[in-house]
């Protein structure tokens, strides 16, 4: 017993080992956000001379004047505020009135039905075969090439199923008896009930949105319709002339105003994740299951 | 009398139709909140896989997939000829498979790890860090590593400077392009995929470690013999995934991350399909190249649930 409470006050090395490792784990993980939000509030002056390394030298909000300035930045910000809004209300919407029909064991189908879409995993046409169907329904070039041809992610309408099938069946029941609709059902009661497992893929939702690149990337021609993280890439990467090509341009966009961009871009981001881990480790959990 | 096959068939299909007919009514209201699934998936999930017989056709747009003259496997064996395919394969495979074999681990000993840590709030403040790479897009993350690996103002280059070294374009160096992929690949995953990890060891019977420790285990040995096997099955599991999944790389970094200078290391088939489908228009070629990628990655999920059945262990059906 005395050995026992001595290992439980007392710090061993490897306590120590520990906490080395994994601060160090910290700082790495943490280090790239803080030299980018340390930039983006410097001098030029201070950054061409790469003195700013932890904290903003000479701190000025010039960076951030600039960006919301030019109209460029703050066009994309609200166009990707519009995507990821309309985009996870369709999600949302299609997956649970989706899932529900399917949670039910006797729904007409259920099982074909079940085994098509899980089919889709693992076999699909690719990318060409898909945008030649989003540009057959005229929709390249309009925010429904973003938010129609991915309105239901297979793994989340997946998880939200499993969620509906472990509710209890008493409250539906007796709905049921009193000549409730499923429509009602699912809306009046299923949904309301179902708010943590919502939260869940909903988080998965905006976030997929949110960070979306490649999809505005090959259906969005119209600059004006550009996204953030489109509007990030041309500008951290090239000039739009120059496809494909890694020229260090840190001479053509100050460095100060791209990691502006960077920092404006990941803000939302940076006020969902920390309470998201509640929510993402169950999705992972459910979805793992399902395998 | 006798009756026909046919006829017999004739008389017993009304009435298989009717109870259909009578089920359909009875589930309409669900199968009309199911509509829309079902208009989704038949749009935007079969109707590319139906799409793919362009692989097999000179698809041209005035004319539409189905007008479009038949070529069979001229694309396929245009692609099979070419210097490109070689490059291809290998590439896919070995960022594939280095990435699984490099990148599984981490999360693992991190959780690990994690759990051992008796400073309560450290353990909770290093977790948080940890998956806040994960939530970043693709693109910041990739100009974060376009960035600190500069040539001019880099800061890995600033610390080689520092110590004496000279300086490299790390992203224009083919030797390095692999290192720098499943590196940070490492970096912005580990803290997420841990999660599941220490799920699994929160699950664990404590009462396990208290008889160990009643036994007078030291705590390497609790980490070695209670804690790793009884994450087995969640390890097998996720290794299964991840080795389904190997070649689904992630070819949105490969697409910024590489260059002409580099493709000979970088490009894979995804990148390539986007190069030559959408930026060059050879859509039924580069549809060719995609299904024969889809293939490959098909057979490959086959082979690990095969392969891990066969071993023993749990298949993912």
């Amino acid at each position: 017993m005395v050995s026992i409470r001595a290992t439980r006050s007392r710090y061993t090395l490897l306590d120590w080992v520990l906490v080395l490792i994994l601060g160090l784990v910290g700082v790495v993980t943490l280090y790239p956000v803080i030299y980018i939000v340390a930039i983006s509030f410097s001098d030029t002056a201070y950054i061409v001379q790469n003195k700013v390394f932890l904290w903003p030298k000479g701190f000025t909000l010039e960076a951030y004047q600039k960006i919301f300035n030019d109209p460029k930045i703050p066009r994309a910000y609200l166009n990707t505020i519009i995507y990821t809004t309309l985009g996870t209300g369709i999600n949302l919407l299609m997956t649970a009135v989706a899932a529900y029909p399917l949670s039910r064991p006797n729904f007409f189908g259920r099982k074909y039905f079940m085994i098509a879409i899980v089919l889709t995993m693992f076999l699909n046409g690719g990318i060409i075969p898909t945008y030649l169907i989003v540009q057959k329904l005229h929709m390249i070039d309009s925010i429904w090439a973003i938010v129609i041809p991915n309105a239901i992610w297979t793994m989340e309408l997946l998880i939200l199923k499993s969620f509906y099938e472990n509710m209890s069946g008493s409250l539906r029941e007796s709905a049921l008896i009193d000549g409730a609709s499923e429509y009602r059902i699912l809306f009046s009661i299923i949904l309301p009930l179902s708010k943590p497992a919502l939260a869940s893929i909903g988080l998965f939702y905006f976030m997929g949105h949110w960070n979306s690149f490649f999809i505005p990337m090959i259906y969005l021609n119209d600059t004006k319709l550009y996204p953030l993280q489109v509007v990030l890439r041309d500008m951290l990467f090239f000039d739009s002339t120059q496809q494909n090509s890694l020229v260090d341009q840190s001479a053509i966009t100050p460095q100060a105003m791209k990691n502006a961009t960077i920092f404006v871009s990941m803000v939302p981001v940076l006020l969902v994740y920390p309470f998201a881990q509640k929510y993402f480790a169950k999705g992972i959990m459910l979805g793992s299951e399902k395998g | 009398m006798q009756l026909t096959q046919a006829e017999l068939t004739r008389q017993k299909n009304p009435s298989r139709l009717s109870s259909v007919w009578r089920h359909i009514k009875q589930d309409r209201q669900l199968l009309i909140l199911f509509l829309p699934c079902i208009v989704f998936f038949i749009l935007f999930r079969y109707g590319p896989i139906y799409g793919l017989i362009i692989a097999f056709k000179d698809y041209n747009v005035y004319q539409g997939i189905l007008d479009s003259p038949w070529v069979g496997l001229e694309h396929f064996r245009r692609f099979f000829d070419s210097p490109d395919f070689w490059i291809l394969f290998r590439n896919t495979l070995q960022l594939g498979l280095f990435t699984l074999l490099w990148a599984f681990p981490f999360p693992i000993l991190f959780a690990v790890m994690l759990n051992e840590v008796r400073f309560i709030r450290f353990k909770k403040w290093v977790q948080t860090f940890s998956y806040l790479p994960s939530f970043l897009s693709v693109v910041i993350v990739s100009s974060m590593i376009i960035d600190f690996l500069s040539p001019t103002h880099g800061l890995i280059n600033e610390l080689l400077k520092a110590f004496g070294f000279t300086p490299t374009y790390f992203l224009a160096a083919p030797e390095w392009f692999r290192t720098i992929y499943i590196s940070t690949d490492i970096w912005q995953h580990m803290g997420y995929d841990a999660i599941i990890y220490l799920a699994a060891i929160a699950a664990i019977d404590p009462s396990l470690y208290e008889a160990a420790k009643v036994d007078g285990a030291s705590r390497f040995h609790m980490m070695r013999y209670i804690t790793i096997p009884s994450i087995m099955p969640t390890i097998v599991i996720m290794f299964i995934l991840k080795s389904g999944a190997m070649f689904r790389i992630g070819y949105e970094k490969v697409l910024l991350l590489y260059s002409p200078m580099t493709y000979e290391v970088a490009d894979v088939f995804s990148t390539y399909v986007y190069r030559k489908g959408l930026l060059e228009t050879n859509y039924s070629y580069a549809s060719a190249v995609g299904l024969f990628e889809s293939m490959i990655a098909l057979v490959m999920l086959l082979l690990t649930n095969f392969v891990s059945k066969r071993a023993g262990g749990k298949g993912l059906w």
